[in-house]
């Protein structure tokens, strides 16, 4: 294993895999910060995943191009969002159950959507996908170069989307707007900020994030649309919010680590046979389980999470 | 996907005949319950379009249920065996125990497990002599690699892939002593990116030769043994079709193996046997075509060990 980590060729593709595995969590996580920092849950990022990377598959089938694929899946996500959060604001649905809901939803109606768009050959058609991108001079570099700066675009959008996230949340006005509208929103009302419009965008933009990775999955990984694809990707996401204490770079962070585990189960059968293969595939989530209770005793979540808002109440 | 509406007046017909209908004569229903999806390029997709098509030919109401969980076998069995299916099949191995505790109860009904494990008066088997198939891919895959590494990636442990690995094993070190051989367990049959970055992962550590015998996963694998341009090994049906780069495959060809047994059972000759498909009935059982690349010596040395196991003379283990 240690070996493993002295040969840069291991270490550029052990860091490669790991950048693959974590991005589409990474965006759903991001995705479900915002939804949770504005005060509601978002259970259903798992379903909003598989939505984006049904619309990517079916945009980029129809029309022979990839940045149709992309703006359809972000599109789906959109849509999924705001069910959600009609569901959840306007008709107060218990969030935890609507995002249950979406998430069966979504992987019928994906399960049902590709077998009319793709037909007879459902899970085999190919579609076009994003080309990587690398950044001159800095792809060149050992080990970090071909890793970090010979990526997909979405992945420097990933990077982007997280770094201004971030100043935006915690630097601008708008940002505290939306974080005082999940601590109190009633105190947020009374200081005439917009609580349900605030709400209702930031969840459709949790799901055009969540979306943007299974945009990943299907234009940037494996070029097609199969059935439940996004595999639990989504609720991995929802650990890695937790992990990431609600902060954009924390859960990308927490994201990251969960895909290095991913990265290293699947390396280290072969140097341990004889240890029953069960063992490795739960490093993931005993990595997170280990990360909850341990690193993050004092996390605090907002306040007014999961609480559904009603002006008319006391 | 539990209720079949399109059949379902078609289940009420056979309702009302269900008690004419006994062990001996032939099958007028059969309903098949699935663990995956019917479009999933693979098992179950095999598994709905045997019974489909058996259904057509042979004249039989057919009927499915799809995505059943673990605990929900044991009810969707009893559900069509309730609705008075004559013959109702549990595709997979893991159907067994459920179908031993719903074949108890409905004694009239008869049963089929698809890759089971142990039979009654009403509970019948149908597989494969896996170890045939395993043994040839792993002798051509260790005729054909030149580092010396080949590679395998299985879902789950269970009888199938078991045996598959180990006699894939065997093979490649009757071909080429030393063959290094790295086995991957994704545990998910259908995640087609770790599917894929388990592939990337086994060709990075040196595999040129990687066998993915997945469900829907396996064409994340196969994306990557083409990016990487190395030899893959098809599962199910004749794969070079569909990926060039595929050296030979094992078809094990569910709906043929289903066809034989429904065939049986629509003449009411079907008993609680076990029905095992071997290379020498190539309708359930078969090699595909060669790679090009395989050299004529190698391809001959290959359709004589077909030859000897056909005849009995090479059996390889496990059976």
């Amino acid at each position: 294993m240690i070996e493993q980590f002295a040969d840069p060729q291991h270490l550029a593709e052990i860091l490669a895999s790991t950048i693959r595995i974590a991005t589409p969590v990474a965006f759903a996580a991001l995705g479900g910060v915002l939804s949770e920092r504005s005060g509601v849950y978002n259970i259903g990022l798992e379903g909003m995943i598989l939505a984006g990377a049904f619309g990517a598959a079916a945009g980029s089938y129809a029309a022979g191009s990839p940045a149709v694929g992309l703006l359809m899946g972000v599109l789906c996500g959109l849509v999924a969002g705001a069910l959600l959060a009609l569901l959840a604001i306007r008709f107060r649905v218990n969030q935890l159950v609507a995002g249950i809901a979406i998430n069966l939803l979504l992987a019928g109606l994906t399960a049902f959507g590709s077998r009319l768009v793709f037909g007879e050959r459902a899970g085999g058609a190919r579609v076009e996908g994003l080309a990587p991108a690398e950044i001159p001079l800095l792809s060149d570099l050992p080990i970090v170069g071909p890793a970090f700066f010979a990526q997909d675009p979405l992945v420097y959008l990933l990077v982007a989307l997280t770094i201004s996230g971030w100043w935006w949340l915690f630097r601008t006005g708008s940002g505290l707007d939306l974080r005082a509208t999940g601590e109190n929103p009633r105190a947020a009302d009374t200081a005439g900020i917009a609580v349900f419009r605030t709400r209702y965008l930031a969840v459709m933009i949790s799901g055009a994030l969540a979306a943007a990775g299974g945009c990943h999955l299907v234009l940037s990984q494996v070029y097609l649309f199969s059935e439940g694809m996004s595999a639990g990707k989504g609720f991995i996401a929802l650990a890695a919010i937790i992990l990431g204490r609600w902060s954009p770079v924390g859960a990308i962070l927490a994201a990251l680590l969960f895909g290095f585990c991913d990265t290293m189960q699947l390396r280290l059968q072969f140097a341990n046979p004889d240890v029953p293969y069960q063992v490795f595939l739960i490093i993931p989530y005993a990595a997170a389980l280990i990360a909850l209770v341990g690193l993050v005793g004092k996390s605090r979540p907002p306040a007014s999470i999961g609480l559904s808002y009603d002006r008319e109440t006391r | 996907m539990q209720l079949n509406r399109r059949l379902l007046p078609g289940a009420f017909a056979a309702l009302f005949l269900w008690t004419g209908v006994a062990l001996g004569s032939g099958i007028e229903s059969a309903a098949i319950v699935m663990p995956g999806s019917i479009s999933d390029n693979g098992w179950n997709q095999a598994g709905h379009d045997g019974l489909t098509k058996a259904g057509e030919e042979f004249g039989f109401e057919t009927a499915y249920s799809e995505n059943i969980e673990q605990p929900e076998h044991v009810e969707a069995l009893s559900d069509y065996a309730r609705r008075g299916y004559d013959l109702v099949i549990g595709h997979g191995g893991e159907f067994q125990d459920a179908v031993k505790r719903v074949a108890k109860r409905f004694p009239d009904t008869m049963f089929m497990v698809n890759n089971g494990l142990g039979t009654e008066r009403n509970i019948a088997n149908a597989d494969f002599y896996f170890s045939q198939l395993g043994y040839l891919m792993g002798y051509t895959a260790g005729k054909m690699t030149k580092s010396g590494t080949v590679g395998i990636i299985a879902a789950q442990k269970f009888k199938f892939t078991n045996d598959t690995v180990a006699s894939y094993k065997a093979g490649a070190e009757a071909a080429r002593a030393g063959t290094r051989m790295l086995v991957t367990w994704t545990g998910d049959w259908d995640d087609v990116s770790k599917g894929k970055e388990a592939a990337l992962n086994q060709i990075s550590q040196g595999a040129d030769v990687v066998w993915p015998t997945m469900d829907s996963a396996t064409l994340g694998s196969m994306q990557a043994v083409q990016e990487k341009g190395v030899y893959g090994i098809g599962i199910y049906r004749d794969a070079i079709k569909e990926w060039p780069e595929i050296l030979q495959s094992a078809i094990l060809d569910v709906r043929g193996n289903m066809r034989a047994y429904l065939k049986l059972a629509a003449e009411g000759k079907l008993e609680g046997k076990s029905y095992k498909g071997d290379l020498s009935n190539p309708e359930a059982m078969r090699i595909g075509s060669y790679h090009p690349d395989i050299p004529a010596d190698v391809v001959a040395e290959i359709n004589s060990l077909v030859e000897q196991m056909k005849a009995g003379s090479l059996r390889p283990l496990p059976y």
